[in-house]
């Protein structure tokens, strides 16, 4: 450990200001700060502080998507780890080159971006589309509004939705068969591209997948999304830490099992499927639950949630499309500020009476 | 002579003894009308001194009972402001010093003080009940049917209950038990919690025990509080004490030899509102109500994000030391992170006692929009310092709500002037 420091207190004089490498003053920073601790001291009170950072909180979801990650990886093969490589490349850069111009560190939430953002395409999309729509959307999503803390939209949803509208075809079909067998595709690339329909399509036409495949993931699907077990370990961890909002969690699925259940003239069997059919489970505890693009405050994440689940049973029950849990989950982004607003202005009602 | 005695009475107003500031010898001149003391000696050792000596004989005690009636209303309160008494009584809504001229509506008097490290207000109760009590009276004195309430940590407790004996007839006091978790002691948050109003004409009187102290002193002795219980503890103290400290006693010669290493942090107050003392201050000024000393943070630690943190105590979920608690580190001045954008976490929201949000306060005043923080009240934040503390985005929330409370202040005060 100490030859890095070492490294790292010789190479600090040509980042500053003056040396011949301030430019890339980010990019040392970045490093700098993520192998060791900052040496910064509290220089107002409170003199003490939580041992909490922004890092260790983006580590944690890091953490949680963990178990999809080596389920698409059995799944789907090595590929997957190519996209999530070449999504950090991608994503990375666009942060790297607005740290610089900006003059300011690189921060964290590209971190999750880069990785959620390959698990919700399809694994047999194309390289070069990983990479362009990861750009778009840390561009689009992120950057222009100021960077991780000041975004309106998800993201990697942004990216994603870029894609879905610029290149439908092959969002829509390239689907990998997934592995079987023990090792599955752990060995294997994976690029044998197929075009039959998902789960959810078929359900369309009325042909209704296994519980157990939809559970274990071994269904045609996006990359992360597949395995309801993985998604559902990675969830409850970030629950129980407290990074994800249970609140939105409870609302998003409460509200969609209630709308299908009304759809589906109360079976039982089939909201059950559809929870555990296609993104629902990822987008309602991975994406919805993104605190930057979510309410503040704790009646309008209910509320968020509601409008989320509620918007998802619509559109997979009664339009053409065959899974909402993309524009669902923008639609919450877009309410988000709307909703704090008015909660926020309940709470000031509620603050005034006290005096 | 000792101090507090009745030096002379006034034959035309027999009630209105002229106490003895000092004790000593004096010197009588009659002068025809007037009577002149002559040579007044220096104070000698005086027993009250001595908090733990409350059975001894208390020279103040004779007269003490008869002060309260003999000083009322505002001959009281300008002698309270003319020792020094006074800087001790605060508006319990706006933190600010109290107007000693206004009618107070209500009287908190709060026994306990959360802050870690700090002096609690029970240990400087302990073996001054007398005088506490004495002091309640006083405080009596100024009230017509104002409540006191005060703040104990346990309604029922041996301590409460002989402080309930001593004052019975002579002051109404309304006991009030609160949660013992910082900051529940603010005197902000327990006037909230009683449901006193802010309001400019009829202030809350708020008064922790030092403050009691001090009205009994000045008002039954005639002397001014120069003394308080005062603590030396934070992580980097080996020796952590409680002492009687003289306003202006040199806080080097308190902290010497006591401290654990030698790049600390001395901070005037506690861990979470304090201020550091500077080289400057050479002694302990009239507010301070400790010294905590925390050990300056030097070290950087590797990978320090992706580490289990078994000992490392959070207020979030995301160190192991939840699971499985252990000893805890020490607080060291480290910010422990960079500073980020407000990712809109929430615990800020969750820690906050007085139910504002301090988020969204952040939000508007990060938009420079005073107004909207306005809006969002953040004139009830108490400066408890937890939101800064619980930041993951390390963003120095209390000095900028500090900041704006005075930008609001001095933009009002502009505003009254030339109406």
């Amino acid at each position: 450990m100490r030859f890095i420091l070492g490294i790292l207190d010789t190479a600090r004089p040509m980042f500053r200001p003056g040396g011949r490498l301030a430019p890339l003053r980010p990019i040392f920073d970045a490093a700098d700060g993520f192998f060791f601790s900052p040496a910064t001291r509290t220089v107002v009170a409170p003199h003490a502080r939580d041992p909490l950072d922004v890092k260790r909180y983006m580590s944690a979801v890091i953490i949680a998507i963990v178990p999809c990650l080596v389920a698409a990886v059995h799944f789907y093969g090595l590929r997957v780890l190519a996209m999530v490589l070449v999504s950090y490349a991608a994503g990375g850069a666009v942060e790297v080159i607005f740290a610089m111009v900006r003059k300011e560190e690189i921060q964290e939430g590209f971190l999750v971006t880069g990785m959620i953002f390959p698990l919700i395409l399809p694994p047999g999309l194309p390289l070069w589309m990983v990479a362009t729509g990861c750009a778009f959307g840390v561009l689009v999503g992120k950057e222009i509004f100021g960077g991780t803390g000041r975004n309106l939209f998800n993201p990697a949803l942004v990216g994603r939705v870029f894609l879905a509208l610029g290149y439908p075809r092959a969002m829509s079909g390239a689907w990998v068969e997934p592995g079987t067998g023990l090792l599955g595709r752990v060995f294997q690339y994976g690029t044998d591209v197929v075009t039959t329909a998902t789960p959810l399509a078929a359900a369309k036409g009325g042909e209704w997948a296994a519980l157990p495949k939809l559970l274990f993931g071994n269904v045609l699907g996006s990359v992360g999304e597949t395995s309801a077990i993985a998604v559902i370990l990675g969830g409850v961890f970030l629950l129980v830490i407290g990074i994800a909002n249970w609140r939105i969690v409870a609302a998003t699925l409460g509200a969609f099992a209630v709308v299908s259940l009304g759809l589906h003239g109360g079976d039982v069997s089939i909201v059950v499927w559809h929870l555990l059919a296609g993104s629902l489970l990822f987008g309602a505890l991975f994406m919805a639950t993104d605190p930057v693009t979510s309410p503040m405050t704790n009646a309008g994440k209910w509320a968020y949630g509601i409008i989320i689940g509620v918007v998802i049973a619509l559109i997979r029950n009664l339009t053409g499309y065959v899974e909402g849990v993309m524009f669902a989950i923008l639609l919450g982004n877009v309410f988000a500020p709307v909703l704090d607003e008015l909660f926020v202005a309940v709470h000031v009602r509620r603050l005034r009476e006290e005096g | 002579m000792s101090a507090g005695g009745i030096l002379a009475t006034d034959p035309a107003c027999f009630s209105v003894p002229l106490l003895a500031p000092y004790g000593g010898t004096a010197r009588l001149d009659e002068a025809e009308g007037h009577i002149v003391l002559d040579g007044l000696e220096a104070p000698t050792d005086d027993p009250t001194d001595d908090p733990r000596d409350d059975q001894a004989a208390d020279p103040a005690n004779d007269v003490g009972r008869n002060a309260p009636e003999s000083r009322p209303g505002a001959a009281g309160r300008r002698e309270l402001v003319r020792l020094g008494a006074w800087q001790f009584v605060s508006d319990a809504r706006t933190g600010l010093p109290a107007d000693p001229e206004a009618t107070p509506s209500a009287v908190i008097v709060s026994t306990i003080h959360l802050e870690p490290f700090l002096a609690r207000g029970d240990v400087q109760l302990a073996g001054r009940l007398s005088e506490f009590a004495r002091g309640l009276t006083h405080i009596q004195s100024f009230l017509e049917y104002e409540p006191i309430y005060l703040v104990v940590p346990a309604i029922h407790a041996p301590l409460v209950r002989k402080i309930r004996e001593s004052v019975r007839g002579t002051a109404w006091i309304e006991l009030v038990s609160v949660p013992l978790r910082y900051p529940f002691d603010h005197f902000g948050i327990l006037a909230r919690h009683l449901g006193l109003k802010a309001d400019p004409e009829r202030p809350v009187w708020a008064l922790p025990v030092a403050g009691v102290f001090a009205f009994d002193r000045a008002l039954t002795q005639a002397r001014p509080a120069l003394e308080r219980i005062i603590s030396l503890g934070g992580p980097a103290v080996d020796d952590p004490a409680h002492f009687r400290g003289v306003v202006g006693y040199p806080i080097d010669e308190i902290v010497d030899d006591r401290l654990r290493r030698a790049p600390a942090r001395i901070l005037r107050g506690g861990a979470l509102t304090g201020s550091p003392v500077g080289s400057d201050d050479l002694g302990l000024d009239a507010e301070c109500s400790g010294l905590t000393v925390l050990a300056e943070a030097a070290d950087r630690q590797f990978l320090a994000f992706a580490r289990p943190g078994w000992s490392r105590h959070s207020y979030g979920r995301t160190f192991l030391s939840r699971y499985c608690p252990g000893p805890p580190e020490r607080l060291r001045t480290a910010l422990r992170g960079e500073l980020r954008p407000c990712v809109a976490c929430g615990q800020c929201v969750d820690v906050c006692a007085a139910g504002i949000m301090p988020n969204a306060i952040h939000k508007y005043l990060y938009g420079d929009d005073i107004e909207a923080a306005q809006r969002l009240r953040v004139d009830l934040c108490v400066e408890c310092g937890l939101c800064s503390y619980v930041c993951p985005s390390k963003i120095e929330l209390r000095q900028q709500f500090l900041d704006a409370k005075r930008a609001i202040r001095e933009e009002l005060t502009v505003e009254e002037v030339p109406a």
